[in-house]
């Protein structure tokens, strides 16, 4: 899309965040939240529990449709197009703006199955093209050779950190150009979160990457942007060193110091 | 990282912008058919109330009759030269049997099920539980024929008891509508929090005091909703009432004598005792009495049941308080004379002294005291057990001697026939096999595709919300109302006749309700992640369910239509107007004629000759090990399933 325009310039804001209000039923979840996430980078959301930030990264691949009495209001700008928008299938969308959820959640299938479930829902068929994606997605996952013989037998037989790490590859598989990920670390040791962490650091090479992060010192390590939410609205953005060494908003510096939280 | 195949000129991205709503027909289509599906309950309904509202429109408008004569006449004499419509007798024996038997029946499964939920470790309970399931799962003509033929000349010479009585269907029925007192309230009682008990705990209770002090007020509308249910589930009852009560219509509360019920009448005139004209369509007037006596009963108890649900959130609290007002005051007024009776009786000395010595004290129960009469209230609910067992045991070791000897090959392979020797039931099993199989035929895919639509794809919009009522109020019509639809609709209007079409889409309606609540649960025992992952990688909603929810909720989907077919196989009540008397062959097409095995027995017993009433015996051996063997092969299925599961 406007992929070859952006190359040209590397902070083009590729989404753009427009007044954008989510309601669970009476519940104003998120109040009017404006920023730009830009494209290949690493976007960290944090806050205290509550504040809206999974809400809003729920937004970009249109999982609140899903909710019932969810109300999503405003704009989210990408390519042109608002993906917010009722004409927009969430569907196909969904090709483009991957998940990693925070529970691992493979299909209780085989690995290769919850790999290729995404290409063949999409269309794919030639066996040659799937065992490639395969290989692929499991690699750019980090995962490749924990799995490579097994790949026959039931995703439920892994680790927990595999079991995300296989998630992440399932994501990879249908090749989006955004990953959104829901504190994809909070059900790991610390092991497999130091995996999935390197993993996130290799992915934006070529992927952009939201995650909601509960855990600070993640979002410092990994992210190179960072929104701050309190109580559902957008308190401070900007670049991660910004915004941890020297954060503008006396809430922010409360809540990196750990006076609140 | 480079992208091999989701890149914008892959065949398989879209051309142009690529979100747009794409029209997505197949996936439409598929919605609609699961909506059409799910829509089925509600003509059925309307075809139910129809069928009632004409029927008794013409019962109505005949010279014979006069509406008021309908709601005040104590006389109903339907036939004969002198024909009377007055239903008080009929409600008079409605009331006094569904009464009786909840009078029983009630605080036995009330007790039940507190020794259950409070008291019977983890074995006991995994072997009690079952006993009350099995209850649930005999069929009821089992129960008129042990009725009639066992409990019926007891009560003849202990009490002097008349050839039919009611109370010989008192007992029966008191049994039958305890497996729903048993598993409503025993629910109602595990779902009450444990910080509740362990607080009285805490304070000194026993285990007796906290169960009766609090689990029992606190499930107190659980308690309520149980009763309901079984009450609605006693007016329904036709079968047990037609072979143990009676056929005469009295104005009586004497449960020795003969009385007539409304189902009663219902299958009178579908066995064809009653001669053609106003007294059958008298039938229909009868029939929508009682379906609005059974739905009033059961929408008050499925209110109570929704708000027990939702009386877990804060909002639901207030609720609670409310609704309890009526079984707090029912209990206090119980407790007030039960109380007063005691202190009459035993406490009028101990006033006295008081009043004597001027000094009030403060009377406290020795501890010895208070674990005596826990240990009486724990064996006398423990006893309530003891005796259902009992029952069971009696009923089934009475039909196991009686039956046992009839069965040999000539009997499986026979033809029905006057001469109780040759008589065999060879067309009779392939009758119900049939009826059975074309029942699954019609109400498998109507059953799972309404499910389908109402947890996955329905929104909550009114229309749901009055699907999920209709389908509720569905499951609570009595038996014997889906046979008169079934005469109306499927026999007459469409012309079907009385054959297997008709009896098998009679009784796919009756377990459509059934299969639509089993299949949900196991649809919402699937986790909500498989969902959310199929989802987010861009499925459609339809992909999702036929990947996912489906195939991980096929084991639990195939146990309830097993579960709901091996209940339509026993129901005779709905087939009695459609099948035949005599049918020498088993049926060759959907249009012929059927006899099915709960049709069978009920002749059977009903036959003067005793040699008949073994061969009855016999009958229902084969049919309760038909029924064994469909339960059976619904729990290895659960069981493997739950085996090889890996989530």
């Amino acid at each position: 899309m406007v992929s070859k325009k952006g190359k040209s310039n590397q902070n083009i804001e590729r989404i753009q965040v427009k007044n954008v209000n989510v309601y669970y039923g009476s519940n104003h979840a998120i109040k009017n939240v404006s920023m730009d996430i830009k494209e290949k980078r690493v976007t960290a959301l944090i806050g205290p529990s509550g504040c809206g930030k999974s809400t809003l990264l729920r937004s970009f691949n249109r999982m609140n449709d899903e909710i019932v009495g969810c109300r999503t209001e405003g704009s989210i700008i990408w390519g042109g197009i608002d993906i917010l928008d009722d004409k927009v299938d969430p569907v196909p969308l969904r090709r483009k703006v991957g998940m990693v959820f925070q529970k691992p959640n493979p299909f209780p299938k085989s690995i290769y199955d919850n790999i290729t479930y995404g290409p063949k829902i999409h269309g794919i068929r030639e066996k040659e093209m799937l065992d490639k994606i395969i290989e692929k997605s499991l690699k750019d996952a980090a995962i490749w050779d924990e799995v490579r013989d097994r790949l026959g037998d039931s995703a439920m037989s892994l680790s927990g950190g595999q079991q995300q790490r296989l998630c992440i590859a399932r994501t990879l598989a249908i090749e989006p150009e955004i990953i959104l990920m829901d504190e994809p670390c909070s059900a790991l040791d610390p092991i497999a979160t130091a995996k999935i962490e390197d993993l996130i650091n290799q992915l934006k090479k070529n992927y952009t990457v939201v995650i909601v992060t509960h855990n600070m010192q993640q979002a410092a390590r990994v992210s190179d942007y960072t929104g701050f939410f309190y109580l559902g609205e957008l308190i401070e953005y900007g670049k991660t060193k910004q915004i941890f060494e020297n954060p503008k908003m006396e809430l922010t510096e409360n809540y990196m110091t750990g006076r609140f939280g | 990282m480079r992208k091999i195949w989701n890149t914008n000129n892959s065949k398989v991205a879209n051309k142009g912008n690529p979100f747009h709503l794409k029209l997505n027909l197949r996936e439409k289509i598929i919605v609609a058919l699961l909506f059409s599906a799910a829509s089925v309950a509600i003509i059925v309904s309307a075809a139910i109330i129809y069928t009632l509202a004409e029927g008794s429109f013409s019962f109505f408008t005949a010279p014979e009759v006069n509406i008021l004569e309908f709601f005040t006449g104590s006389r109903w004499v339907p036939s004969g030269s002198e024909p009377s419509f007055g239903i008080l007798p009929l409600l008079a024996g409605t009331t006094l049997i569904a009464g009786g038997a909840l009078l029983i029946g009630a605080p036995v499964g009330i007790a039940s099920a507190l020794f259950l939920s409070e008291f019977a470790g983890k074995r006991l309970r995994s072997i009690l539980k079952p006993i009350i399931e099995v209850l649930a799962g005999i069929p009821s003509i089992v129960y008129g024929f042990f009725a009639l033929l066992f409990i019926s000349p007891i009560l003849r010479e202990c009490f002097g008891a008349s050839y039919f009585n009611a109370s010989s269907a008192i007992i029966v029925i008191a049994i039958m509508v305890l497996p729903i007192i048993v598993s409503i309230s025993d629910d109602a009682m595990k779902a009450v929090p444990n910080h509740l008990r362990e607080s009285s705990r805490a304070l000194g209770a026993t285990k007796w005091e906290t169960s009766t002090k609090v689990v029992i007020p606190a499930a107190s509308s659980g308690i309520t909703a149980s009763i309901l249910l079984g009450l609605a589930r006693a007016l329904g009852e036709t079968m047990v009432v037609t072979l143990a009560a009676g056929s005469v219509a009295r104005l009586t509360l004497n449960p020795l004598e003969e009385v007539q019920t409304m189902t009663a009448y219902i299958a009178q005139v579908a066995t064809g005792d009653i001669p053609p004209g106003v007294a059958v369509s008298a039938a229909f007037a009868v029939g929508l009495v009682l379906f609005m006596i059974t739905y009033t009963v059961n929408t008050i108890a499925g209110r109570i049941v929704v708000r027990i649900k939702t009386g877990t959130t804060a909002k639901g609290k207030k609720l609670r308080h409310n609704e309890n007002k009526l079984i707090v005051t029912i209990s206090r007024f119980i407790g007030y004379i039960s109380g007063s009776i005691v202190k009459i009786t035993y406490n009028v000395k101990i006033k006295l002294k008081f009043i004597k010595n001027k000094i009030i004290k403060t009377k406290t129960l020795t501890l010895g005291r208070r674990y005596r009469k826990e240990r009486i209230g724990v064996t006398a609910i423990g006893m309530c057990l003891v005796i259902v067992s009992i029952f069971l045991v009696l009923l089934l070791s009475n039909i196991i001697t009686e039956g046992i000897g009839g069965i040999n090959g000539n009997f499986l392979t026979s033809f029905p026939s006057y001469r109780p020797s040759k008589a065999g039931i060879f067309p009779v099993i392939m009758g119900s096999v049939y009826l059975m199989l074309l029942t699954m035929l019609f109400a498998a895919p109507l059953g799972v595709g309404a499910a389908v639509y109402l947890n996955e794809f329905a929104k909550d919009t009114r229309y749901t919300r009055f699907l999920r009522r209709i389908i509720q109020n569905l499951a609570g019509v009595p038996s014997i109302v889906f046979g008169l639809m079934g005469l109306a609709i499927f026999v007459r209007l469409f012309d079907f006749g009385p054959s297997l079409l008709s009896g098998s889409l009679t009784l796919t309606i009756m377990v459509l309700p059934i299969i639509v609540v089993t299949t949900e649960e196991a649809l919402k025992s699937v986790p909500h992640g498989f969902r959310e992952a199929a989802r987010g990688v861009g499925s459609t909603k339809w992909q999702t369910v036929r990947h996912h929810v489906l195939p991980n909720a096929t084991p639990g989907i195939l146990t309830g239509i097993i579960l709901s077919l091996s209940r339509a196989i026993g129901e005779t009540a709905p087939i009695l107007f459609i099948g035949a008397v005599f049918a020498k062959t088993a049926p060759s097409g959907v249009f012929d004629g059927f006899l099915a095995l709960p049709l069978t027995i009920f002749f059977w017993t009903r036959h003067p000759k005793a040699e008949f009433h073994t061969l009855a015996a016999s009958t229902i051996l084969v049919l309760l090990v038909i029924l064994l063997s469909m339960n059976i092969v619904a729990i290895i299925i659960r069981q493997r399933a739950q085996a090889r599961r890996e989530w």
